[in-house]
């Protein structure tokens, strides 16, 4: 457990190689069981499919979690996980299309809300100081950082793909 | 047996975790009309104002029911359960390769409409608020877990340069799944730029504001969620991979330079830098 006591403390990065496997392993699988109720109210889909489609996804996963801790080259556990979701569904490989009939079913929007309401809990007396602190300019600020990136890369991508296609 | 003694002590935070998603997921998507477009307020969005309620760091009452020590168990757990999601948008991508590679040069291009973060945030911190040397730090990037990194390893968290980027991180992590979907939403149903764009806009290196993002999209145009996800995706993942040398490389050097042409007396100024800005 973890409690800031300087801001030196506070540097949100984490070494993915230091994830002790079996209690990643642990929580995955209750994050996992939380997303079934989800699943059933946003789909049509039967029990029986959602735990077979989030089965699907908690091997996925662990395949990105291994290679993360083991590769002799570092990327991020989201981008391993997200490489290989996108190997077991490429419509070239042998098993893609029984991979992808298990998981093409399953909501993603409703995958992100487990995520989301375990950040509202996490949010640290530090980070409520450091936004007092900070105050209103900087949330000013920061919603023009975060329009400049979104609009900026849209326009970029919608001119490129009207040149290009 | 120690997994097992750790679930037992974190499962009121499971429970509260569990209620409150399937109370959201029950309330769906919410769409509020406003003059150019439609906002959509996302069931995460509303999972995460909830538990903001139930956080006793912000309500201190709830502190009798969920101490906070229990509370700060839940950082971990966010990129635990950001995974499965992730995973989910991988396999969006499989399927959807052929028209990720005919995509290729937009995704790629986009990438430096990043930097569009100093066009727009960096004059007002500058010339509106007066901001110091905090400016760099606020606007080089969108402040995620590496951008974060890149600033403490140069500058120090407690220089102004950190002051910036955690005051930007920390309003992102409060903020940012909020802007993310109203942006999203009401530029989809504007219909300035084309969905596939504003998909790849998308991936901007952090899985949440990316979740509220597509949701958004998807939401808007529920005929392309497949395309929106699979772009989005890819999007994300080639930030991942490049967000953090676009943001050393290009980015810092960049509103470094700036900064150092229009305030060139800051005392805050790296000293070498000063003299020989001095010197000119």
């Amino acid at each position: 457990m973890t409690t800031y006591t300087s801001e030196e403390d506070f540097v949100p990065t984490s070494d993915d190689r230091s994830i002790v496997l079996g209690d990643t392993l642990r929580d995955l699988a209750v994050v996992t069981l939380i997303s079934v109720p989800l699943q059933l109210i946003a789909t049509d889909l039967t029990v029986l499919q959602v735990l077979a489609g989030l089965a699907a996804l908690y091997v996925v996963c662990i395949l990105g979690l291994l290679l993360t801790k083991y590769l002799p080259f570092y990327l991020p556990s989201v981008a391993w996980i997200s490489l290989v979701g996108i190997v077991l569904t490429l419509p070239f490989m042998p098993w893609a299309e029984w991979f992808t009939g298990l998981v093409v079913g399953i909501d993603f929007l409703a995958m992100a809300v487990p995520a989301l309401a375990y950040a509202g809990l996490a949010i640290s007396k530090l980070e409520l100081d450091v936004m007092r602190r900070s105050g209103w300019k900087i949330l000013i600020v920061a919603i023009l950082v975060f329009i400049g990136t979104y609009v900026g890369s849209a326009a970029i991508a919608d001119l490129t793909l009207r040149f290009t296609t | 047996m120690d997994i097992v003694r750790t679930l037992v002590r974190l499962w009121p935070i499971h429970l509260v975790v569990l209620v409150v998603s399937i109370v959201s997921q029950l309330i769906g998507v919410r769409p509020i009309p406003i003059g150019i477009g439609t906002i959509l307020l996302l069931p995460l969005l509303f999972a995460f104002v909830f538990t903001l309620v139930l956080n006793p760091h912000v309500v201190p009452a709830v502190g009798r029911f969920l101490s906070a020590k229990r509370t700060a168990a839940a950082g971990p757990l966010i990129v635990i359960a950001i995974m499965p999601f992730i995973a989910k948008f991988g396999t969006t991508i499989g399927p959807g390769i052929e028209e990720i590679v005919r995509s290729g040069p937009a995704l790629v291009l986009q990438e430096l409409g990043n930097l569009g973060t100093i066009l727009i945030a960096f004059p007002v911190a500058i010339w509106v608020f007066r901001m110091g040397r905090e400016s760099i730090g606020a606007v080089h990037s969108i402040a995620r877990e590496p951008n974060i990194a890149i600033i403490a390893d140069r500058y120090g968290l407690r220089s102004p340069e950190g002051t910036g980027v955690m005051g930007v991180y920390v309003m992102g992590t409060l903020f940012g799944t909020f802007i993310f979907a109203i942006l999203a939403s009401v530029l989809a149903t504007a219909e300035v730029f084309s969905v596939e764009a504003l998909a790849m806009a998308c991936g901007v290196g952090s899985g949440s504001m990316m979740a509220a993002c597509s949701g958004a999209l998807a939401a808007a145009a529920p005929e392309s969620t497949d395309t929106i996800t699979a772009l989005a995706g890819a999007s994300n993942l080639l930030t991942y991979a490049t967000g953090m040398y676009v943001s050393l490389f290009v980015a810092l050097p960049i509103v470094e330079r700036i900064y150092l042409r229009v305030r060139p007396n800051d005392p805050a100024n790296p000293p070498a830098r000063t003299a020989e800005e001095a010197a000119k």
